[in-house]
């Protein structure tokens, strides 16, 4: 959580236009130190617009935007130097060592060679590739690759890590191993924004975040603040066979009342309620038997899905 | 917030020197896994060509038709400025493409540090342009001395003419490996600039003998300018034109060269 009060990036009606397509609308923000801030959306909701905004690689073309008091559009470079940047493609060196890449990007933030060979050996101790030093990154895992790249993003003791899409692509193993170096850096009161299409992550990592969508933030607040506020405690998902999208929209209208909210979708039909077992007795009261009925806590998932009427990630690994 | 020991940062904006020697560095860390490589080649290739065309087809050829040049004599300083041009087809064709690319992306990860566009640029062309071929042409041009074919005592020099050679055609490649999005396009630049650069500029024989209509061909070739230049300190022979307007034009190619290179890098740099 957040040390104090000092704000490290703000925003104000921040707008990005590539010709006719606006792809940042007008989004408001405020990201603190020692805080685990997160952009939650589905590809190409603009979050990672907003990214490079902040990241000083791309300039805004409307609004307010400030980076440690700073102003991207004049002082990049002097920002980009307080920055760790983990892109979603690593952009490691292939070529080079896995250690030579850490000393030759800290070249890159003015680190004399001996100090960079000092830290490169400790940030490999954090991510857990010490063993790994003199092999060539094209040697590594996927998730050993991410693991450099945010070693890589430390290596000037940045102000703010930037994480686009932290875990995307890598598998369940490796997303943990991901996650957990990253709580480490959360516990070391390191100040942390990402993005991320996956809800787990962002309830996981994030401390607060706001839900883009179509270029716009439709909501802000901690995950738990989120969920309270656009959903019910308790959500139950009700299979029925192989039906499918429009047999799923009519068996829903005869499961009204049975929770606070019904929201057929193309493979089950949510239910929201505060309930649990009070939405299950109404069913069976009602004599509907679904094929399967799974009861759970609400997640962010659920509130992308009432706030956009779609689902944030539809082939979630 | 630190992870471990706090490290002594530079948190200002570099300057444009500092930021180019900071991305020039990158440059230099591949070529110490390469080095060992070029260095050969750059001592064979010369042997090579001695051996084979140098001497091979010289035994034919009457030095009077090349104004009393032996023809190894004749071919060296080409040669030497010929290895600057290949060498730039490996350092500023495909890493410069690869360097945009989500796959490779050594310019995207410059790009998220101090280093701007411009300083990206400018190290790699430090590179390409300076260190290059004042190393590999070195060796080339040590190499050929034993083979005596130096008849003055400036031949040196022909390192100097291979730069200029370097410096004239680099920000080109750059701007176009730059430009183009689909890697197929990318041999273009062998078959339609390397390779008429090397064969039309009057290295293996004098240009003047090439038919007129392809005279402009060799006028606007760097490497020509280079190895009029190269000829004139190995050789000590006249240049076509006086030294200046050679080294004027080939400063002049650089210099537009680099402007372009430099609108079409801050372009793909910014997004």
């Amino acid at each position: 959580m957040p040390h104090d009060n000092e704000m490290l990036v703000r925003a104000s009606d921040l707008r990005k236009s590539y010709g006719e397509h606006e792809a940042v609308r007008g989004v408001d923000f405020e990201i603190l130190r020692g805080e685990a801030f997160g952009f939650l959306g589905a590809n190409g909701a603009g979050k990672s617009t907003t990214m490079r905004m902040i990241g000083c690689v791309s300039q805004p073309t409307e609004g307010t935007l400030e980076v440690f008091g700073r102003d991207p559009r004049t002082e990049g470079a002097a920002i980009r130097a307080r920055l760790g940047v983990v892109p979603q493609d690593n952009t490691l060196d292939g070529m080079l060592t896995v250690f030579e890449n850490l000393v030759v990007y800290a070249g890159y933030f003015g680190i004399r060679k001996r100090e960079a060979r000092a830290k490169a050996a400790e940030l490999l101790d954090f991510v857990q590739l010490t063993a790994r030093a003199k092999d060539q990154v094209n040697e590594l895992s996927g998730g050993m690759q991410r693991r450099l790249a945010i070693a890589r993003s430390l290596i000037n003791d940045p102000d703010l890590v930037i994480l686009d899409e932290p875990t995307t692509g890598l598998d369940p193993q490796a997303r943990h191993l991901v996650w957990e170096r990253l709580f480490q850096l959360k516990h070391r009161g390191v100040s942390i924004l990402l993005t991320t299409h996956y809800m787990d992550e962002a309830e996981q990592l994030c401390d607060r975040l706001v839900v883009m969508d179509e270029g716009r933030v439709i909501a802000a607040g901690s995950p738990r603040e989120l969920i309270d506020t656009h959903v019910t405690k308790e959500v139950v998902e009700l299979r029925f066979g192989t039906a499918h999208t429009a047999e799923l929209a009519e068996l829903a209208l005869t499961l009204k009342g049975v929770g606070a909210q019904i929201e057929p979708l193309p493979d089950k039909i949510l239910v929201y309620t505060d309930d649990a077992d009070d939405t299950a007795a109404a069913l069976e009261a009602r004599e509907i038997r679904p094929t399967s009925t799974l009861a759970r806590r609400a997640s962010l998932e659920d509130v992308f899905l009432r706030l956009t009427g779609r689902a944030l990630v539809e082939d979630e690994a | 917030m630190t992870v471990t020991a706090t490290t002594t940062v530079d948190r200002t904006a570099p300057s444009a020197t500092v930021g180019a020697w900071r991305a020039f560095n990158l440059q230099l860390a591949l070529y110490r896994h390469v080095w060992h490589g070029t260095a050969f080649t750059s001592m064979l290739l010369p042997i090579l060509y001695m051996v084979s065309v140098g001497i091979g087809v010289g035994s034919y050829i009457d030095p009077a038709s090349l104004g009393g040049l032996e023809y190894a004599a004749f071919i060296a300083p080409g040669l030497i400025c010929s290895v600057a041009v290949m060498m730039l087809g490996n350092d500023m064709v495909f890493p410069v493409f690869g360097g945009y690319q989500d796959w490779g992306g050594a310019y995207l990860a410059q790009r998220a540090t101090p280093l701007r566009p411009l300083d990206i640029l400018n190290g790699h062309l430090a590179y390409a342009v300076l260190f290059r071929p004042l190393t590999n042409c070195t060796i080339v041009v040590i190499v050929l001395a034993f083979f005596g074919v130096y008849s003055s005592a400036w031949a040196a020099l022909a390192i100097v003419a291979a730069v200029l050679t370097s410096a004239a055609l680099a920000p080109w490649l750059h701007f176009w490996a730059s430009s183009i999005k689909n890697d197929a396009n990318l041999n273009m630049i062998f078959r339609f600039a390397v390779m008429p650069i090397s064969l039309f500029s009057g290295v293996f024989f004098p240009a003047d003998q090439m038919p007129g209509f392809l005279q402009p061909l060799v006028w606007i070739s760097p490497l020509w300018h280079g190895t009029e230049l190269a000829r004139a300190a190995t050789a000590d022979v006249a240049p076509a034109l006086p030294p200046l307007a050679h080294i004027a034009y080939l400063v002049l190619l650089a210099v537009a060269g680099w402007f372009a290179a430099r609108r079409v890098i801050q372009r793909r740099l910014n997004f």
